[in-house]
């Protein structure tokens, strides 16, 4: 015990050195140098940071921006997680709906989602419909994929044992091949949810009116990088808070799994 | 078994015939969709046939698209590798360095790389330095994540033996937990590469002025969907053959699943 805590003790202090060091080489960096022509101070950035909660960025507050970004991924993000598992567990189990999916979907998934942005604003418009439908593909493609191999690798002899016992289908399905899917489901969940976030600012930043994206796109047509670096620690601090919920879920949701291990 | 077998690989390809049937069906079958908004199939294999010799309307052949954004992508990516595996290496291995570097690679990690763009161009230009920067992040990130747990993997007994004949630090890393590291090391690699490509893809339709995402964006405008999707083919092919060709090399460097 004693250790870990000596361990601990070295660890906040490597992390505050090591931050401190970061942030006196930009300060050295952007006051000392002539790169502070071009790039501001980490204090202009932390106080523009601060202000922008109550001094809004074009027409909504920092909070507003994330709020957009947020509610898009969420959206998307819920209806592709329904779809991925749904279609993973069935592809996993069934070997005629993964005969029928299996070649659609390998024709989807090498296309990164971001590409699908030129497409997708011909198709819907500037909306949040094209948003929707980006977070939808880049969560789809991660989940499925996850719970696909999960259901493949349900242990056949459950299976076996559960039809000798009399389970019909369905009984199998509730009681077997689920509670087996649950981790895949929830590191497919864990993966998609900063995939989908970096999919709302990618495509946030080709077109849009506000969003954590936007934030950006719009100080770089401005040219101001206070707000360029303001952007990026507003998506930062979210991207890592979404990381740690997940983390956190699914240490929760899948106790029983890591418990057995 | 095998017949059954035979009949699913036919429902596989009635599948995918269906779904071109159907996108024929709905553009040039009934005219359902608009051709501005969705191009049929064959009007797409015509495109894309065409890119291959035609620059117009934007400017260069889809080989000359492809070409720069290989180039971008490749020359952004070896520098990750070239950064991130030994920098992940070096965190497994001592920890003085993971207590320092870890902090602000926790605090880089979770910014996708397209959000880096402006701060890239104002540092680099808008040439090819700034994209191969963002594409670097990227897949620097994703090597130090997998090599870093790769050398982790190292089995402490082996590391025993390892001491128990006197072998130095040194020796350990470099006869013990780099060989066990090699297969995540490789997975990073695969990894770093689909992601670089993702991430060039952004970073051309951000900003840039030739590329393959440059071409499906420029496309837009102009309201040629035939293109985009020939574009999103494009890209699509060729990021399953820089994974296909890591696969390929990994599977001719590894005996299973060993070194």
């Amino acid at each position: 015990m004693g250790a870990q805590n000596a361990s601990k003790a070295k660890r906040v202090v490597g992390a505050v050195l090591s931050i401190t060091c970061f942030l006196l080489l930009w300060q050295w960096g952007t006051s000392g140098t002539k790169l502070g022509l071009l790039m501001p101070t980490p204090i202009q950035v932390a106080e523009r940071f601060l202000r922008s909660f109550v001094d809004p960025i074009g027409k909504h507050s920092i909070l507003g921006h994330v709020m957009f970004s947020l509610s898009r991924v969420i959206i998307g993000y819920s209806a592709a997680a329904f779809c991925g598992i749904a279609l993973g567990i069935l592809m996993g189990r069934y070997r005629v709906v993964e005969a029928i999916f299996m070649p659609l979907y390998e024709m989807i998934r090498p296309i990164p989602p971001i590409a699908w942005i030129p497409l997708a604003i011909l198709w819907f418009g500037l909306g949040e419909m094209t948003k929707w439908f980006l977070i939808f593909l880049s969560t789809f493609n991660t989940i499925t994929l996850n719970v696909y191999s999960g259901a493949k690798s349900v242990d056949p002899v459950l299976l076996g044992a559960s039809k000798m016992l009399g389970a019909n289908p369905l009984q199998t399905m509730y009681t077997i091949v689920m509670p087996y899917t649950v981790p895949f489901i929830f590191a497919g969940l864990h993966t998609a949810i900063s995939v989908s976030w970096a999919t709302v600012v990618a495509a946030e930043m080709v077109r849009s009116t506000e969003g954590v994206g936007w934030i950006i796109i719009n100080a770089m047509e401005i040219n101001n990088m206070v707000q360029v670096l303001t952007g990026i620690v507003a998506i930062g601090m979210v991207g890592y808070l979404l990381a740690i919920i997940m983390r956190k879920v699914e240490d929760v949701m899948c106790r029983w799994n890591k418990g057995g291990k | 078994m095998q017949k059954k077998q035979k009949s699913l690989l036919w429902l596989s390809v009635l599948s995918v015939l269906v779904f071109l049937f159907v996108w024929w069906l709905v553009t040039d079958g009934l005219h359902l969709a608009a051709p501005q908004s969705l191009p049929s199939p064959v009007k797409v294999l015509k495109t894309f046939v065409q890119k291959f010799y035609t620059k117009a309307p934007e400017g260069a052949t889809m080989l000359e698209h492809i070409g720069s954004s290989l180039q971008v992508a490749l020359s952004g990516y070896m520098i990750g590798v070239v950064v991130g595996v030994p920098l992940g290496i070096l965190m497994a291995w001592y920890e003085n360095v993971d207590v320092f570097v870890r902090p602000l690679f926790d605090l880089l990690r979770p910014i996708p790389g397209i959000a880096w763009i402006p701060i890239m161009i104002v540092l680099f230009g808008i040439g090819l330095l700034s994209k191969a920067m963002v594409i670097f992040l990227s897949a620097m990130i994703a090597c130090v994540v997998n090599s870093y747990s790769g050398i982790r993997q190292t089995k402490t007994v082996h590391l025993w033996v390892g001491q128990t004949f006197g072998a130095s630090n040194f020796q350990l890393l470099i006869k013990i937990a780099l060989p066990t590291a090699v297969p995540l090391i490789l997975t990073g690699l695969r990894v770093a590469l689909a992601g670089s490509w993702t991430a060039l893809v952004a970073a051309e339709l951000v900003a840039s002025t030739k590329g393959l995402g440059f071409m499906i964006q420029q496309s837009r405008g102009i309201f040629r969907p035939d293109i985009i999707i020939a574009g999103m083919i494009a890209i699509g092919l060729t990021g399953a053959a820089l994974t296909g060709l890591l696969s390929f090399l990994e599977k001719a460097l590894m005996k299973g699943e060993k070194w």
